[in-house]
């Protein structure tokens, strides 16, 4: 919008003009995000929905060798409680070569999570029973030999036929073309206690 | 109910209480002395935590608030003031008595104390727990000079004492009446910070947007003047006239 | 760009319409400080309908819910205590905006001819914001929201004939439940609130079709230029959309410290027993309006009869609809009117006295205040008509002075 003024004064004053207005415009446009940026911020999940998405699971009741699958966000979660022969079973598996990512470089996982057990700890898995092909549940076999004669414990699934190892690591030959994905999660043994608490964003659930 | 009626019975059951402020128009209101700072307030969560939590609840703060807004470490929360079983970091504050069990036991439950400090006002809840007299007609033994028939015994009678319905002291506290008061006030303190968690936020972030907001009407004046220099030589419809107009 | 406005103009008129409203209306080059209302109250209505939005995206219409929901937003939703105070203070400074709008309006004889319109609309949409407020009020189901509520669907029960099937109508059921946070919700979010956007634009239409009035009231039309344009006019642009943004900041600035450092206002923004959550069982101690329906609760009050009490209530509310037509002097503006002004100043400070003494408990000692300041309220309307007929004026200058 240009007003007219006098020539005599006008150059001086429409530079100044122009320069205030921009100044204006450029603080304003400050301002604006200073109240945008709260606005679009509180859509975001609120303290009570984070507080309600996590699950904390009591890992007391569960044996050795035994398994508890609970719901978490409306998926299955898995908690196993491994014996020193289904780890030792893990590095068995990866030496036959039998797997398609042994050394889980695609990122299903946490960092805390890339190493050979897919957890925190050992002895307790805990991982999202979504089998990586086309998002059924599988079965939980962990006896030797119950699913093939070289079974040596895992995951299969009923759907397709997608195996797995026990840290749910994918076999070849399996439709699946990921490891199935690990959740963030904390883990205490002293509290005895696992708390899912958000999706791993890297991971590709199915 | 007709209108008329139904203003009586509001100008009536506004009497009631009235009856029980009645006693209050003696009431010596007695205001807390604090600073109104994260450190009072942490140590009224301790206190309240300790001393007040197996009833009451302040259900709308969570324990992850206190490490937001007050700086309190994780650990000392976890050990400190998650004192309920099955207390989670991010869930809420809650007493672990039941609250059908609470209204057995005392008669009426326990009320959250999440917004009783915006509702009642410090001076209120100040005057209130120093306020306990004992009173044998009663089946808590306690009563109360800003609140007549409560139902919530004097839970600090071992740090402040106990106090007869004239005034004179049965038992001493524990502590001294400086001390004890002081502890008062800091629950106070912690009470007003749950009812309105986002006074340190504020506290924090308001001169910043105050400033910008300033440079905003600065440089808008400065551009408001630019243009109406044009009207000082008293031309009218955005011309300048020289000479000025008549 | 040049071009694609060129297309867009033969669509829409675009060109005309910024003619005709900003660059070309010209605006008497002497309005005074009461003249940023106008233009602040429609950055509010903007305001409070953002923060709206984004309080609704986390409100709970159920009587279970409600108080919960809003306490979630102040506590568990990011910034939400941000929105919410936004949304609440907006509204106690819409009506300071408001009231200083109406008073700047009798001041200076805009509400007379030919802007009886303006002034007519101005005032649907104040009691549309008074209808909106109270519907919004009753959401956060707060004690105070929940016996609010009960007792102004009440009041509609006392209307004859019509009253009790309104008020079965309002609640939607036995008392103030879940149906009626449901509609009330409706109504704030969507019903008053569109109607209101709508009465603002015919409000600034009806202005525009006469031209703004001025501190002197002299029409500034009467004297044009050798090009036809008022003397005493400026463009409305840019010289007032300038202005107006540096009121806005001025505004703005004020608008914050209110929300970061008193956001309620010691009680009375925010009533203190909106922080008990909705009881049928407990009536408040105190049974007081927000401050700024506060002035018709105390003439309601000042009368001790039932159906006097509503009717100069409901009067005191309608009478200024009239007060184009009360008033009969030729002369516009207060500034040449030293009775008017006089009667115009009583006016105010009764209203500002009878909102005091709406939020004192109903006592003995109360009385004679609040049935002399409804009484010299009132007193304005009933005298204006003749005492504007009889009252000396001052010369009136041909131009505006400033």
């Amino acid at each position: 919008m240009t007003t007219v003024t006098d020539a005599e004064h006008g150059h001086k004053n429409i530079t100044r003009r122009r320069f205030l207005t921009a100044a204006t415009s450029a603080v304003g446009a400050v301002v604006a995000g200073m109240v945008a940026v709260p606005l679009v911020d509180s859509l975001e999940p609120t303290a009570a929905a984070e507080a309600a998405s996590s699950t904390t699971v009591d890992l007391t009741p569960i044996e050795p060798g035994m398994q508890v699958t609970v719901p978490w966000q409306k998926k299955p979660v898995i908690v196993i409680n491994r014996t020193p022969e289904m780890l030792a079973s893990l590095k068995e598996t990866m030496d036959k070569g039998i797997l398609k990512d042994p050394l889980c470089k695609v990122p299903q996982q946490p960092p805390y999570c890339t190493n050979m057990y897919r957890s925190r700890v050992p002895e307790w898995y805990v991982g999202i029973r979504i089998c990586n092909h086309l998002c059924c549940i599988p079965h939980y076999r962990p006896k030797k030999g119950s699913v093939a004669p070289w079974w040596l414990g895992g995951f299969h699934c009923p759907c397709h036929g997608s195996m797995y190892d026990l840290s749910c690591r994918v076999i070849q030959g399996s439709p699946a073309p990921h490891n199935m994905a690990v959740p963030e999660y904390e883990l205490s043994t002293e509290k005895m206690s696992a708390t899912i608490t958000h999706m791993y964003p890297k991971a590709h659930l199915c | 109910m007709s209108m008329y009626r139904y203003l009586c019975f509001l100008l009536v059951s506004m009497l009631v209480p009235g009856l029980a402020f009645g006693a209050a128009d003696t009431v010596h209101w007695m205001t807390p002395h604090y600073t109104f700072n994260r450190t009072t307030v942490i140590a009224g969560a301790r206190y309240f935590a300790d001393h007040c939590m197996a009833c009451h609840s302040v259900s709308s703060l969570r324990y992850e608030y206190l490490t937001a807004d007050l700086g309190m470490p994780k650990t000392e929360v976890e050990k400190d003031i998650m004192l309920p079983d099955g207390a989670a970091f991010k869930g809420t504050i809650v007493s672990p008595m039941p609250p059908d069990m609470a209204a057995k036991w005392l008669g009426k439950p326990p009320p959250n104390l999440s917004h009783m400090d915006r509702y009642l006002g410090s001076k209120f809840i100040y005057t209130y727990l120093l306020s306990f007299y004992w009173d044998p007609a009663r089946p808590s033994g306690w009563n109360n000079y800003v609140f007549p028939m409560v139902a919530m015994p004097n839970v600090l009678a071992p740090w402040g004492g106990t106090v007869g319905p004239k005034g004179h002291v049965i038992y001493p506290g524990k502590l001294s009446p400086a001390e004890y008061h002081k502890n008062v006030a800091d629950v106070v303190a912690f009470l007003r910070y749950a009812s309105d968690p986002s006074y340190f936020k504020r506290m924090a972030i308001g001169p910043y947007v105050i400033g910008i907001l300033l440079l905003f009407t600065i440089l808008a004046y400065l551009l408001k003047t630019a243009y109406w220099m044009d009207l000082k030589k008293g031309g009218g419809a955005g011309m300048r006239v020289k000479g000025g107009n008549k | 760009m040049s071009r694609f406005l060129v297309w867009v103009n033969k669509r829409l008129p675009l060109d005309e319409t910024v003619k005709e409203h900003l660059t070309e209306y010209f605006a008497p080059k002497n309005f005074n400080i009461l003249y940023y209302a106008g233009s602040l109250l429609l950055l509010m209505i903007v305001i409070q309908l953002i923060s709206g939005f984004f309080l609704m995206a986390h409100y709970d219409p159920t009587s279970q819910g409600a108080f919960a929901s809003v306490q979630g937003i102040m506590y568990d939703t990011k910034w939400g205590w941000l929105i919410r105070y936004m949304h609440v203070d907006g509204v106690s400074l819409i009506f300071i905006l408001l009231y200083a709008h109406m008073f700047r309006g009798l001041l200076y004889g805009s509400h007379r001819a030919p802007r009886e319109l303006v002034w007519i609309i101005g005032y649907i949409i104040y009691l549309l914001m008074m209808a909106e407020a109270f519907v919004g009020y009753v959401l956060p189901f707060g004690n105070l929201s929940y016996w609010a509520g009960e007792v102004i669907t009440s009041i509609i029960h006392a209307v004859p004939v019509i009253g009790p099937p309104l008020t079965t109508l309002a609640r939607g059921g036995p008392g103030i439940g879940t149906a009626t946070l449901q509609r009330f919700l409706a109504l704030h979010v969507v019903l008053f609130f569109l109607i209101i956007l709508a009465a603002i634009a015919m409000h600034i239409v009806a202005l525009h079709r006469v031209g703004s009035n001025n501190p002197d009231g002299v029409e500034i039309k009467k004297h044009n230029g050798p090009d036809g344009k008022p003397l005493d006019g400026i463009p409305f642009h840019p010289y007032y959309t300038v202005k107006d943004l540096f009121g806005v900041g001025v505004w703005l600035t004020i608008f914050v410290s209110v929300i970061f450092y008193a956001p309620t206002m010691h009680g009375i923004f925010m009533e203190r027993t909106t922080f008990l959550a909705a009881n049928p069982m407990v009536s408040l101690p105190d049974v007081t309006p927000p401050w700024y329906l506060s002035p018709y609760y105390a003439m309601l009050r000042a009368v001790p009869n039932k159906y006097y009490g509503i009717a100069i209530m409901i009067t005191s509310v309608l009478l200024p609809f009239l007060l184009p037509w009360l008033d009969r002097n030729p002369v516009r503006s207060s500034r040449y009117r030293p009775v008017y002004k006089i009667m115009l100043i009583v006016a105010g400070i009764s209203f500002i006295t009878l909102a005091w003494v709406g939020e004192q408990p109903p006592l003995p000692k109360y009385f004679l205040i609040e049935r002399a300041a409804t009484a010299l309220y009132l007193g304005f309307y009933i005298l204006l008509p003749i005492i504007s007929k009889i009252e000396p004026t001052r010369p009136v200058p041909e131009r505006v002075t400033g």
